[in-house]
């Protein structure tokens, strides 16, 4: 009997008009993801390739590898980031490089194109999120109650079905007569990006995966949800009448307005403000060392030479102990940023949580490395080139410099042999390690925990609900 | 008994005759008068609406997220305000504390407009300061969204939004079923037995329900008013008469939704189909079309990345530094050509006559070089900007076609929160930096220049001698001059908005007339 319910439910879809026009337009919108993201994954390589070759084309021709004052690493375009832009197009994806000190990203893509900014972008996270959410409902809200008014819930239960196995079969049929067909176009979605020339790593390939499984559970949420509240509410209209609302509550205001109080609720200090402080220290320290420069006393008067030596050397001594007390008090100070941070990510995502589409949403660009933490891991990222970097020009050059440099050089005589110019192509190259699979995987843990957890809720409330339900 | 009985059967006559006359009153008041007829319709309409359990949904989930937020948005601005002061208030204290002219920089924030309170547009997405000075092209940069990227997981709620999304999808529920749902119900047929024109029922049914949604948007908006007064938002007339005809626009667009679901309900048979056939509409016009119209505009129109011109410049700039140090290198052999044959005496003497215009000449051609790196930066900035506005005016046509992009459109044009701040904000900002790189020049001229820091000279005869810049707040800066915000006039705020206003209104009317016309031919049984 149970399978007989499952057929009814899923030819009931099948065959309706809802059912065309809904996969209709959810498979176009889908395919146009896949489409959008394959081009603008192209575009944003080649934006990408461009900009490195420019940096790089900038320092042809140089004699001195110290006349380098600006070299750039820029963010590479991920090619699941256009599937789920997260906010891969709100922060800076380049990073003027120096040996020493802070480094900070700039130059966000919404900054740099706002005509993007003004409606986003078209995504996976964008059609899960609220379009397959509303056809969920849509799809669900008189599962049981339109039943009811429609007189067929009696009929069905003349014959031989206990109200349980109704009920899961309701469940059953109605998942897999709308979650099947639209693996149909993301599976094509999927074909689709060899053919435009966006080839996946087996690591990317699951974790594509892994946001379609999310969005699926994602979309079983609205489904039990819906199925819940056609069996608590006697008509169907104001049964979609709460869903509609509640599908308004967790799509769009919940998320959004958690994000919002929590940034009023814990006071984090502006980046402003920390560099106006370290602005301050370092005017300090220099004025300290000002002082100390008439501490240095030269072993000998006669030697102009050994005397610019003995004071260089006293010179780097000062700088590189003002350079770690600056680094020890702007480290203190990104810290406190930090932890206050990370306060206040946990209270508004906490809060949100309650949202199951701001679960998805945080599972869904997690498991892709666009979630907030892309920006802090893109800058680790840099600082550990840091390091390569300053080696690669003390080696050249044997200073580490962290600043601009003006460089004046006087030329003796004219037998000098003519100076050679750098290759710019013996810079250390970075390589961008996106976050690994089993962090992002630990991060996105609690969310699909969480969504498992709604379905399960909705599904046991429905079942309930439905046991104690008046047929007549 | 027989008198008690004659007197029944009059009093009955009597009543009978009295009810009669009242009840052919009312009829001829009430239904066979058109007028009155017309008025009653739409009582009932708006007794169905506000009676529904939809009405006080609609009410309590409007009044909740305006409320909401337009309470974030004054939030929100106070705390732009407040960081925008303390930005300010450091780069004076820095401009203060300078001890040298010489790269003397300046940093201009973005300063915060109340108007953001209910559309902030594109206001988290563009940076919030530029640095100014001689060597460096204007450049926002530093949005709230890249500097604090948790605010750009889930955006911002404004009011524009509430309009754009949650008012069109409220309209739509109102409506699906205004002509539909009453053939499905059997009351058309039984309305249209009464004397009513088919032209004024679809007239009370389109009032009905537009009244029925704008009083309960109405509410909280006054309410949002008052807290803004409230709250102390410093509200200009110009910030009011932009508000008012923000709402305008609001109402306008929430106006076309409802005509439409009008217009659907009197095309289909079935309010099911109106409703799923108007879900579908909104999803593409409020979700879909904004955004294809801009991806399309992207692929069709390319501009190059902020990153590549960039490079651009400075791969321009570093050749010119090249030239000009190779210019400089000759011109040194020349003077110590010149010098060739003269004693030290003679040397020292010829150089301090000649000092001076060696310093102007290196200047000049210092200056020259910088002047050829600006009018690079700026070519390219230009062509980059003439590029992007041919993409913005083709993506925004694209999406025109959906109200709901005509409305953000036009909304984040009244309120100045649109995509053209950042490059007014920037083309100011160029202005501001000829005048203040001309005064710092103009300074440095008359304090006789001063690299500023710390001096070291090492020679055998001497030794090490250190000598340090003028001491903090040395500088006269009482008189540099300050960036002045440039306001937009009303006149073109409202003429950047004019077009979206009469594509709403060319909506809406299309709209009107087709559910007439569909009326028109509707098939009452």
């Amino acid at each position: 009997m149970i399978r007989l319910v499952i057929e009814k439910e899923l030819r009931d879809i099948i065959s309706s008009t809802k059912f065309a026009i809904t996969f209709g337009v959810c498979a176009v919108l889908i395919l146009l993801a896949f489409y959008v993201g394959g081009k603008n994954h192209q575009l944003n390589l080649s934006r990408y390739e461009a900009a490195k070759a420019e940096n790089l084309r900038k320092m042809e021709g140089l004699t001195d590898w110290i006349r380098v004052n600006s070299h750039r690493i820029f963010l590479p375009p991920q090619p699941l980031e256009a599937l789920v832009t997260g906010v891969s197009n709100d922060i800076g994806r380049t990073i003027e490089m120096r040996g020493r000190g802070e480094l900070s990203s700039v130059d966000s893509r919404f900054n740099d194109d706002p005509i993007f900014a003004v409606f986003r972008f078209l995504d996976l996270d964008f059609i899960f999120q609220i379009v397959l959410s509303l056809f969920a409902i849509l799809f669900a809200f008189d599962a049981i109650n339109g039943e009811k008014e429609r007189g067929t819930l009696r009929l069905s239960f003349a014959n031989a079905i206990p109200k349980d196995k109704f009920i899961l079969a309701k469940l059953i049929g109605s998942f897999t007569a709308l979650g099947v067909p639209l693996l149909i176009p993301i599976l094509l979605g999927c074909l689709l990006l060899p053919l435009l020339g966006v080839y996946l790593t087996d690591n990317e390939w699951i974790r594509l995966g892994l946001v379609i499984f999310t969005g699926l559970i994602y979309f079983g949420v609205f489904l039990t949800l819906s199925i819940f509240l056609s069996v608590l509410t006697k008509k169907s209209s104001n049964s979609f009448l709460a869903l509609l609302v509640i599908w308004i509550l967790a799509v769009f205001i919940v998320p959004r307005s958690s994000v919002l109080l929590a940034g009023r609720a814990v006071n984090v200090p502006s980046v402003d403000e920390l560099s106006y402080k370290k602005g301050r220290f370092r005017a300090q320290l220099w004025k300290e060392d000002q002082d100390k420069l008439g501490e240095f006393k030269p072993s000998t008067d006669k030697d102009p030479e050994e005397m610019v030596k003995e004071f260089n050397k006293f010179m780097q001594e000062l700088a590189d102990e003002r350079n770690k007390k600056l680094q020890d008090y702007s480290n203190r100070l990104n810290e406190e940023r930090c932890n206050k941070q990370i306060q206040q990510e946990r209270l508004a995502f906490g809060l949100a949580r309650i949202s199951p589409s701001a679960l998805f949403s945080l599972a869904a660009t997690n498991l892709v490395g666009t979630s907030i933490g892309v920006k802090e891991h893109f800058i680790n990222e840099a600082h550990g080139y840091q390091q390569s970097f300053a080696e690669f020009m003390k080696e050249k050059t044997g200073m580490n410099l962290g600043g601009d440099v003006i460089l004046f050089r006087m030329k003796k005589g004219g037998d000098e042999e003519e100076e050679k110019p750098i290759d710019p192509s013996q810079l250390p190259k970075f390589e961008y390690r996106a976050i690994p699979l089993d962090k992002v995987l630990n991060n996105s843990i609690l969310d699909i925990g969480l969504l498992i957890l709604f379905n399960l809720v909705f599904f046991v409330g429905a079942f309930v609900g439905f046991l104690r339900f008046d047929m007549r | 008994m027989k008198t008690i009985l004659d007197a029944s059967c009059w009093l009955f006559r009597e009543l009978d005759k009295i009810s009669s006359h009242l009840i052919n009153r009312i009829i001829n008041k009430r239904y066979l008068n058109p007028k009155k007829m017309f008025s009653t319709l739409i009582e009932k309409e708006l007794k169905s609406i506000i009676l529904g359990p939809k009405f006080l949904t609609t009410l309590v989930v409007c009044s909740i997220l305006i409320l909401l937020s337009v309470f974030i948005g004054i939030q929100e601005y106070r705390a732009a305000v407040k960081s925008y002061e303390a930005g300010m208030q450091l780069v004076d204290q820095e401009i203060q504390e300078a001890t040298s002219w010489m790269g003397m920089r300046n940093r201009i924030f973005r300063k915060p407009d109340p108007m953001q309170i209910f559309v902030s547009g594109v206001n988290n997405d563009i940076g919030r300061f530029s640095n100014i000075r001689s060597t460096e092209p204007i450049k926002l940069t530093n949005s709230i969204y890249s500097d604090d990227p948790i605010f750009a997981a889930f955006r911002f709620i404004d009011l524009s939004f509430i309009v754009q999304v949650v008012l069109s999808l409220f309209a739509i529920l109102f409506t699906y079923d205004a002509i539909n749902g009453e053939r499905e119900q059997g009351t058309l047929g039984l309305t249209f037995s009464n004397a009513i024109s088919r032209f004024q029922y679809i007239l009370i049914k389109f009032l009905g329900s537009w009244l029925g949604l704008v009083v309960p948007i109405l509410i909280p908006i006054l309410i949002s008013i008052l807290l803004i007064i409230a709250f102390g938002i410093p509200f200009t007339g110009n910030h009011w008469i932009r508000l008012i005809f923000f709402l305008g626009i609001s109402v306008l667009y929430f106006t076309f939704f409802v005509v439409l679901g009008v217009l659907i309900s009197a095309l289909t048979k079935r309010s099911t189909v109106s409703f799923l056939l108007l879900l579908v509409i909104w999803v593409t016009f409020v979700l879909i079309l904004p955004r294809v119209g801009v991806m399309a505009a992207g692929k069709i129109v390319p501009v190059p990345s902020i990153a590549e011109i960039d490079g651009q410049i400075e791969g321009f700039s570093k050749s010119r530094w090249d030239e000009y140090m190779k210019e400089i290198e000759k011109k040194f052999e020349q003077r110590n050509k010149m010098m060739e044959g003269m004693t030290e005496e003679e040397r020292e003497a010829y150089r301090d006559k000649h000092m001076w215009d060696w310093m102007q000449e290196n200047d000049a051609l210092r200056k020259k070089l910088q002047a050829d790196i600006n009018k690079f930066s700026r070519m390219l900035h230009k062509d980059l900007r003439n590029r992007k506005t041919a993409q913005e005016r083709l993506g925004f046509t694209l999406s025109r076609f959906s109200p709901a992009s005509a409305f953000q459109l036009s909304a984040m044009n009244l309120v100045g929160t649109d995509i053209d701040l950042k490059s007014r904000y920037e083309t100011a900002l160029e202005e501001y930096q000829k005048t203040f790189v001309d005064y710092v020049e103009k300074k440095q001229e008359e304090t006789g220049g001063g690299m500023g820091g710390i001096r070291i000279s090492v020679s055998s005869e001497n030794g090490a001698k250190y000598s340090f810049g003028p001491d903090k707040g040395s500088l006269e800066t009482s008189d540099m001059p300050r960036f002045q915000e440039t306001k937009q006039s009303l006149s073109s705020v409202i003429k950047s908005t004019i077009l979206d206003i009469l594509i709403l209104f060319f909506y809406s009317t299309t709209a009107v007339v087709g559910a007439f016309v569909a009326f028109l031919r509707y098939d009452l049984r």
